[in-house]
């Protein structure tokens, strides 16, 4: 304590929703996980089985990828509605090329990641140098390839994808799923470089107050378009993923993962208003939301209401940034 | 002779988790006078206008209006009530015309409809009555600052209040329009309304005030006629001890040339700028607001395009294309909007400090978190920032202090030349005299500063030579032997 500061100073406890709010900005997607897998386990006997963990993993995996882009988007207080149909656009132009014509799967792969950083470099143009609202551009963007990928696809699914991709969304490693693993090193990455490099250093600084940032000599715009190429490539890996698991492709893939991200990434304690929250914590906020929903179909909820619960989940969810993010008066 | 108070305090208590903001202050208020209302920032100004405006509830004690035991729900009450504030940033809205402005919130109506003729009329006719050039048809986003302000108090006017807060109104008036709104206070004042007026400068309080108010850590330290006490009085009473010098100039270590401008031309903007800084030098730049001197500071940082003229650092023409060019040659800002472009508000003490140099304390790519606190308490400390730790988010320092992070950031940064921005806007007293100890030290070790200010005693304080601008043009330069406040306003204008 400063002994300049002859202010009284009374002891106040915070009351009991401020406790909760900081509380859950760290712990709540982990807390959260082991309460969801208690519940389960004891309303539902096929819930605590490694088969299910292993599915509520494999299915977490590819919304967790694309959710990392939305992450690192949202921790510069922007928002990218367009990575669900870039997973469906990517993911559709890499199974005709295979199916089609006959292009080998590496180098499909390998355009289909490149049309992920283009898509994502479109965005990141019209927010960081035009100037658009990131909601406008990337809604344009979500619309444009959606609308590509039904044309090329004539809106039919594309099954029996290349046997040489499988490995991606199949594949295991002793027990663990590739594509887990894939996810955990990700984030291990990502979170090393945010929370330990300049990059990520300024980053949040970017996000915490871009003229702040810009006036200590960091230029912005290029943190602004490299958030929305990373998401870009993020979603092209998902899309890759998740075909390669499905073994087949059809435009519903990656359908809302955008807002299954922004939803995992709040839960994960990433705040909407930008510079605040690790990215780490949306690995656990996506698995969270995968496990709620795996224990209610295993309790057979209607598919319908399901949907009613994601809104009151996400409304629950951007409530508690709310609070955490309001200044104690 | 009993006097006539229009508002009575009576053991005014607000608490919030942590701190007690205000705490059992009372006192009163005549009818009809112009009353001062001091103190250092967290004093409990702004707390007290909060529970005056209705904005916050005390946890205890109350207030009399004309004799009346007030407790304002909200600010609609107090309105109704006859209390109206002008608050320091403009609440208006902007693209609604003045007359409707002035009836926000009140709208005529003629049966049915609105009154739009009768608005006008009466709006012009309050406009008429302050002797003020001001469009009622105008929309509101187009007029200055200063007139905006004057809105705000018409719209007080035209609401019949009986008491009028005004919350440093002169922070971003300029010299001319400050002795306007001066005039329409005074005015008001004889028309029998009571106004409580705050200000961190306490000249302007000496100028205008009947009585004055002290607040001091929440406490109400004395209540007094302006006339009873001196500016060094007042000071002493704000800080609660003896204060020294208010500039404690001291001179640097001045040496070669540093900075050399030449013909500088941003179109529109700068006229034909040329000048030159030594190194060790307080260089000050004044001007009425719009004159240019933010946007000069901005040009020779690479921030704004220049459109001709040359820009010699130590000898050599540069040609900086974005602020980082000019960063890395050992040029810095310490810009005008210390909360929004000074720092990151949500960001630690540490990590505002390092922003700028963050190669310092980064080994192979990586940032080294001890080397990080530790260079931030070294210079935290040298400049001595009052912080409860290194990980305080900046947004719960005071603005004083929050102010000595900015420039401890560009220390770090080991800034050679420095332009500061309204360095010591809004900051309080205590706080502005280590600013300028900062300086003087800065300078002592050969560093330059360049520092554009509108207060203009603290340029005459602080500055070796001083830059007068006006509407983009270089008006003359004056040495501190020779400067006064007459010879700047003459070659403001």
């Amino acid at each position: 304590m400063s002994t300049q500061n002859n202010k009284t100073e009374i002891a106040v406890k915070p009351n009991f929703l401020q406790r909760i709010s900081v509380f859950s900005k760290d712990y709540m997607s982990v807390v959260g996980i082991i309460l969801l897998s208690i519940v389960f386990t004891v309303l539902s006997k096929y819930f605590f089985t490694w088969d299910n963990w292993k599915n509520i993993l494999l299915q977490s995996s590819t919304t967790a990828i694309v959710a990392l882009g939305q992450a690192v988007i949202l921790l510069t207080a922007n928002f990218d509605l367009s990575l669900g149909r870039m997973v469906c656009l990517t993911s559709c132009v890499g199974a005709i090329l295979m199916k089609t014509y006959n292009v080998t799967p590496i180098l499909a792969v390998l355009i289909m990641l490149v049309l992920g950083i283009l898509l994502g470099s479109f965005n990141g143009f019209l927010t960081a140098f035009v100037g658009l609202p990131a909601f406008i551009a990337t809604l344009g963007t979500q619309y444009i390839s959606y609308g590509i990928a039904k044309l090329i696809t004539n809106a039919t699914p594309i099954p029996k994808l290349p046997e040489s991709i499988g490995w991606l969304g199949r594949g295991y490693v002793g027990p663990i799923p590739i594509c887990v693993i894939i996810m955990i090193c990700i984030y291990i990455i990502a979170q090393f470089v945010t929370t330990k490099t300049r990059v990520g250093r300024n980053l949040y600084a970017v996000g915490g107050s871009s003229e702040a940032a810009f006036f200590s000599g960091i230029n912005v715009k290029k943190y602004y378009f490299g958030t929305f190429v990373l998401a870009g490539f993020l979603s092209a890996l998902g899309g890759l993923i998740l075909m390669s698991r499905l073994n087949s492709v059809a435009v519903s893939n990656g359908n809302n993962y955008e807002f299954d991200a922004v939803i995992g990434s709040i839960i994960g304690g990433i705040s909407l208003t930008g510079g605040k929250g690790r990215v780490i914590g949306t690995m656990f906020g996506c698995i969270f939301l995968i496990t709620l929903f795996n224990g209610f179909s295993q309790l057979g909820v209607d598919p319908f209401v399901q949907d009613v619960l994601k809104g009151i989940v996400l409304v629950i969810a951007i409530t508690l940034d709310v609070l955490r993010n309001k200044k104690k008066a | 002779m009993e006097k006539d108070y229009i508002l009575k305090l009576q053991g005014i208590t607000k608490e919030f988790p942590g701190v007690v903001a205000l705490n059992n202050v009372s006192f009163d208020i005549e009818r009809g006078t112009i009353h001062g209302l001091v103190g250092e920032n967290g004093a409990g100004k702004s707390t007290l206008i909060k529970v005056l405006a209705g904005i916050y509830q005390p946890n205890a004690g109350t207030f009399l209006l004309n004799n009346q035991e007030q407790h304002f729900a909200s600010p609609i009450e107090a309105r109704h009530a006859g209390v109206s504030v002008v608050h320091q940033e403009i609440k208006l809205a902007e693209p609604l015309s003045v007359a409707e402005n002035m009836f926000l919130g009140n709208i005529m109506m003629k049966g049915k409809l609105v009154d739009w003729k009768g608005m006008r009329e009466r709006a012009q006719a309050i406009v008429d009555d302050l002797a003020m050039d001001i469009d009622v048809n105008a929309q509101v986003s187009s007029l200055t600052v200063a007139k905006k302000q004057i809105v705000e108090i018409m719209h007080a006017i035209n609401n019949n209040s009986k008491l009028l807060i005004m919350d440093e109104p002169s922070a971003v008036l300029t010299d001319r329009e400050l002795e306007v709104m001066f005039r329409i206070v005074k005015q008001l004042r004889a028309k029998g309304i009571t106004i409580i007026y705050i200000s961190h400068r306490l000249d302007e309080v000496f100028e205008l005030c009947d009585n004055v108010t002290v607040l001091r850590d929440g406490q109400h330290i004395k209540t007094l006629p302006a006339k009873e006490v001196d500016k060094h009085g007042l000071i002493t009473m704000m800080v609660g001890r003896e204060m020294g010098q208010e500039y404690p100039k001291e001179v640097g270590n001045i040496g070669d040339t540093i900075l050399e401008v030449k013909n500088l031309v941003r179109s529109g903007v700068l006229k034909d700028i040329s000048f030159n800084v030594h190194s060790g030098e307080v260089f000050g730049i004044s001007g009425l607001v719009g004159a240019g001197r933010t946007e000069l500071a901005r040009a020779i940082l690479g921030i704004d395009r220049i459109d001709s003229g040359e820009v010699f650092i130590r000898g050599k023409q540069v040609h900086y294309h974005t602020f980082a060019d000019a960063i890395r040659d050992g040029l810095g800002l310490i810009p005008e909007d210390r909360k929004l472009e000074g720092l990151v508000q949500i960001m630690s003490v540490k990590k505002n400090i390092t922003m700028v140099n963050l190669s310092q304390v980064i080994r192979g790519g990586v940032i080294r978190s001890d080397l990080e606190e530790k260079y931030s308490e070294e210079f935290s400390e040298k400049l001595c920032v009052s912080t409860p730790s290194m990980e305080t988010e900046v947004q719960y320092l005071s603005g004083g202090n929050q102010q000595k992070v900015v420039i401890a950031k560009w220390l770090f940064q080991n800034a050679e030349i420095l332009f500061l921005d309204e360095p010591t806007r809004g900051i309080d007293v205590g706080a502005k005299a280590e600013i300028y100890r900062l300086i003087n030290q800065m300078v002592k070790a050969g560093k330059t500063v360049i520092m554009i200010s509108s207060e203009m005693p603290e340029l005459l304080g602080m500055c070796d030579r001083i830059m007068v601008m006006h509407e983009g043009n270089k008006m003359g330069e004056l040495n501190a032997a020779e400067a006064t406040q007459e010879k700047i306003m003459a070659m403001c204008v």
